[in-house]
């Protein structure tokens, strides 16, 4: 006796199913197939809100936490704007956020004046790669040996790879990011691919998002996204002597396969305040002023 | 029954609390700790006998100690107290006389500081009322007392009566949370080393948590072998620690990291480990706001980011009163749990679906941010009716080329009385579409980049 089509395709159904829930059993379903539906709520026990409603929006509540996300774009394409802005956001609901920077790259006006809440911030500065002699004093503290030792950038960037490590392994950071935008490419290449992923599994089932910050992207995992940046310059002030530098405007084109997130945003100008940032920072210093 | 010991000045520094303590575990040390002790004799009776060779036990064996002492036994820790001070030698009142016992003696005795009653010009007040005596002072009506010198005058009045003012809190000895042991073979490296701490961390643990403490300090010293006549005989640690703690694995690992970064100059032969204890910590859990990591956990991630990384390159960055660009300075990261979620005004909607996070209404658009070098990197800028036309780096990874866009300069100065700066800047968008943030040193009139608007 032969089944009706109809009764096929319950079958079809069924047995699917149970091939479904036999591989989220053992937790295969992220290797296997990229396919089924994510399983996860989408609420803040799961997801790092970024803070501005149309990524948000796009990425389907946020940076998803216990997955490797990265953010990706040229310079000028506002990647570190967005990072600050993700990792305030996180501290202003009382998380904690850590920072590898691992070219020391971090301006702390500009984070103070993302609202980043400092004392949640732990940030482990690496070194510059190379130190052309500015203008200014010789530095005379911690770094007085790093001046006349200049490890290469693989010296630079493993370090702040096993910082990064060590800050994940720890848990109990809402936000981890590490930054490596200004690694050259070269430098990034020799890093092994294993190193990621051993990074994966080490924030896998965690309650924390960890993000790359990168001139191309690079490495992410299965339930992660990569958000890609572009960034035009926006200027105001129609004569040369009233030019001011009025912001950047963003486009964020999201992928992530396994939570079915793909599509674009357009978050207009991020905000530029000409007067400098070091007036909001001492602004940050005297509320009451 | 409670005794009271004065002794001669001139006392060693512990050695009455020692004898008090032969005869009573529940002693008080009073305001002058090395000549007054007060003790709680209820029940010694069965060891030493009745009162009277109570008194005389204690003050033969002050004076096998070499103390002079003067002994008082009463019913109350104050009638002893005010006894002891006023009659040379031993004196012992049956409980329930101490009133008729004080009755005779001088208002002034109060006045002792032992007895910690503020304002001492009662006692002035109370001798132009003629009262002279304890008796006197404890005669007068009670409630007639209390409206002329409110509560102050009551005590005074009850303490002359021989009443407690408060009940005895014993003192107890200091104790000491250390551990030591002798090494058969000396020690030169680190990893047998973490095997010895770890043999003597455990128990310190264990003591720290019988007596509810948590170590605020941990010491670590190394007896070292005399290698040559450079080698010092002791090579100490000393570790401030963020948070009270006693888990001995934490312990074990601060103290490791500690020494990796400030290795001994020579084989170790002795190791020392001693805590200076601090009160228990009492952590009370929000269901409401993310747990944040123990202090244990992050004292451990710290040290060993300090390990790796550099003492001075890890922590949270704080802002400095200054208009000097790129200042800041390095705090320990010290996060401190705090229910924010109510003041966040970010509040989780509906599960599921791009609404699912709304945000508040007063939420700023996201602010631009600086990438900076920390040193500024020189620039080759060509320069056209007073702006920037064509920027060239030396250095690999930045992008020079034609100017589209600029503005400026905004000029800036500072700290002019020492090596300061001064400066014009400018916002510089290059053909490539990157923006630089670059300034002209009007000293030297030579131009850098200070950093990337990303």
């Amino acid at each position: 006796m032969f089944a009706t089509p109809d009764q096929g395709e319950y079958m079809t159904n069924i047995a699917r199913a149970s091939l479904e829930s036999a591989l989220r059993a053992r937790k295969l379903d992220r290797t296997l197939t990229t396919a089924l539906p994510p399983l996860e709520r989408r609420d803040e026990t799961t997801v790092v809100p970024v803070d501005v409603t149309a990524i948000d929006a796009c990425l389907q509540g946020g940076v998803p936490r216990g997955q490797l996300s990265e953010i990706a774009g040229a310079s000028s394409s506002g990647r570190t704007t967005l990072l600050l802005h993700l990792i305030a956001a996180a501290t202003r609901r009382g998380e904690i956020a850590a920072l590898v920077d691992s070219l020391d790259r971090l301006d702390v006006a500009s984070a103070a004046a993302a609202g980043v809440d400092l004392d949640r911030l732990l940030w482990i500065r690496g070194h510059e790669l190379r130190r052309a002699r500015g203008p200014g004093p010789r530095p005379q503290t911690e770094t007085d040996s790093c001046w006349a030792l200049r490890p290469g950038p693989w010296a630079h960037l493993d370090r702040a790879l096993k910082a990064l490590n060590l800050v994940l392994q720890a848990g109990g950071f809402g936000v981890v990011a590490i930054d490596l935008a200004d690694v050259p490419p070269s430098t990034l290449r020799q890093v092994p691919f294993t190193t990621w992923m051993r990074i994966q599994r080490v924030v896998e089932g965690s309650d924390t998002a960890c993000l790359l910050l990168t001139s191309e992207p690079l490495a992410r995992s299965a339930g992660g996204l990569t958000m890609v940046l572009t960034g035009r310059t926006t200027w105001a002030g129609g004569s040369a002597r009233s030019r001011r530098l009025a912001g950047l405007d963003v486009r964020v084109r999201v992928k992530s396969p396994r939570r079915r997130v793909d599509g674009e945003a357009g978050v207009g100008a991020f905000a530029h305040d000409f007067v400098g940032l070091r007036a909001e920072a001492k602004t940050a210093l005297r509320p009451e002023a | 029954m409670f005794g009271a010991l004065l002794a001669a000045e001139g006392t060693l520094p512990g050695a009455l609390a020692d004898v008090a303590r032969e005869f009573s575990p529940r002693i008080d040390i009073g305001s002058q700790p090395d000549r007054d002790v007060a003790l709680d004799l209820s029940g010694v009776e069965r060891l030493f006998g009745d009162a009277r060779t109570i008194a005389d036990e204690l003050r033969r064996t002050a004076a096998d100690r070499g103390i002079r002492v003067r002994v008082a036994i009463a019913g109350t820790r104050t009638a002893a107290r005010l006894l002891v001070r006023h009659r040379v030698g031993l004196t012992v009142i049956e409980p329930g006389n101490e009133a008729a016992a004080l009755a005779a003696l001088p208002i002034a005795l109060v006045a002792d500081p032992a007895f910690t009653i503020e304002p001492h010009d009662l006692l002035a007040t109370f001798r132009q009322w003629g009262v002279r005596t304890l008796g006197e002072l404890a005669a007068l009506p009670s409630d007639d007392l209390a409206a002329r010198l409110g509560a102050d005058g009551l005590m005074w009045q009850r303490l002359a009566r021989g009443e407690d003012p408060r009940p005895l809190v014993p003192s107890m000895p200091e104790e000491r949370f250390a551990q030591s042991l002798d090494l058969e073979w000396p020690i030169e490296e680190l990893e047998p080393l973490s095997f010895v701490l770890s043999r003597l961390m455990e128990p310190l643990s264990v003591h720290l948590e019988r007596r509810d403490r948590g170590a605020a300090v941990l010491h670590v010293r190394l007896h070292l072998v005399k290698i040559d006549d450079t080698t010092p005989e002791v090579h100490e640690r000393s570790l401030q620690l963020p948070a009270p703690m006693r888990d001995a694995r934490t312990l074990r690992t601060l103290a490791l990291l500690d020494l990796e970064s400030n290795p001994p100059p020579a084989p170790i032969d002795r190791v020392e480990v001693a805590v200076d204890p601090t009160p228990g910590r009492i952590v009370q859990f929000s269901l409401l706001t993310r747990a944040l990591p123990t202090p244990e956990r992050l004292s451990t991630l710290l040290a060993r980011l300090h390990a790796l990384m550099g003492e001075t390159r890890c922590g949270s960055p704080a802002l400095v009163d200054s208009w000097k660009p790129g200042v800041f300075e390095m705090k320990s990261f010290a996060p401190v749990d705090a229910n924010v979620v109510q003041a966040s005004g970010l509040r989780p909607g509906p599960a599921l679906g791009p609404e699912a996070w709304s945000l508040r209404p007063d939420s700023k658009p996201p602010r631009l941010a600086l990438r900076r070098f920390r040193h500024p990197i020189p620039a080759r800028v060509r320069v056209k009716d007073a702006q920037p036309e064509y920027v060239a780096f030396d250095r690999r990874g930045l992008s020079g080329g034609g100017v589209e866009s600029c503005a400026g300069p905004w000029r800036t100065t500072g700290d002019w009385w020492r090596e300061g700066w001064d400066r014009d800047e400018w916002d510089v968008t290059v053909s490539g579409g990157t923006t630089y943030r670059l300034f002209r040193a009007r000293d030297t009139d030579r131009w850098f980049v200070e950093g990337v608007v990303d």
